[in-house]
């Protein structure tokens, strides 16, 4: 999980290499926590939270594949 | 159909970035170029540049309403504009869904202006995207008798069909 949304941040930010996430799995599925640089931030956020909803919707896809459930926050 | 040589470099990095992508959602597909969404100018360059997914089983890429499709196409025009400092719009297809999509579109939208032509009253559309009404605009946009416009807000911005003249009693 974590790569597709390490490869679609580093696409869309200033500081690619400030990009980080951690992947965590608990008995609710996986958590991805997303850091970037502080001026990313409104980039893989996006309008009205639009980037980081579509994001979402394309993680929501692969874990649907794999039959587990992911939540993505953005720290 | 021939992209041109300006523009063969944008077409092959959004393939490319489409590619890797769905390669990392686990969905190994191919993309071609789509030649209904790739639009040329008076120059013969591409204004716009169609890619239609092809593979099997891929329902859920299409996503409800084409929702997954839509964060697809909407990422994919981000990650390239940082690559290409370009702007040319990038439409992203799925088995040809959205082309189907949109002649069907059309042909209810001829179908419409004909009812709102005899019985002179406006007729209001289901919401749609931005895209779906710009195909119901552009199919209607030279029809003698009916113009259109869209009413609403957001999500439920729709398309309304209304007769030109209104006829006095």
């Amino acid at each position: 999980m974590k790569e597709l949304v390490e490869y679609i941040a580093r696409s869309i930010v200033n500081e690619p290499d400030a990009v980080n996430v951690n992947e965590e799995t608990n008995e609710e599925g996986i958590t991805l926590k997303l850091t970037v640089a502080d001026d990313d931030k409104g980039r893989i956020i996006g309008k009205q939270g639009q980037i980081a909803q579509a994001m979402r919707t394309l993680l929501r896809v692969k874990a649907a594949k794999a039959a587990t459930r992911v939540r993505l926050e953005i720290m | 159909m021939e992209i041109p040589e300006q523009q063969r470099e944008i077409f092959e990095t959004a393939r490319e970035i489409l590619e890797r992508l769905l390669e990392m959602m686990d969905l190994p597909a191919t993309v071609a170029l789509c030649e209904e969404f790739t639009v040329l100018d008076d120059e013969g360059n591409a204004a716009s540049i169609g890619l239609n997914i092809e593979g099997e089983d891929l329902g859920i890429l299409i996503g409800r309403r084409g929702q997954t499709m839509s964060s697809l196409q909407y990422l994919l025009r981000l990650m390239l504009a940082r690559k290409m400092e370009t702007r040319i719009p990038i439409v992203v297809d799925v088995e040809g869904y959205k082309q189907r999509r949109c002649e069907g579109l059309r042909l209810l939208a001829n179908r419409l202006a004909e009812q709102v032509r005899t019985r002179k009253t406006p007729f209001t559309m289901e919401p749609m995207t931005a895209f779906e009404r710009r195909v119901v605009h552009l199919a209607l946009a030279d029809h003698p008798d009916v113009y259109t416009e869209s009413t609403g807000l957001g999500e439920a911005r729709k398309v309304v069909i209304a007769p030109k003249k209104i006829q006095a009693y």
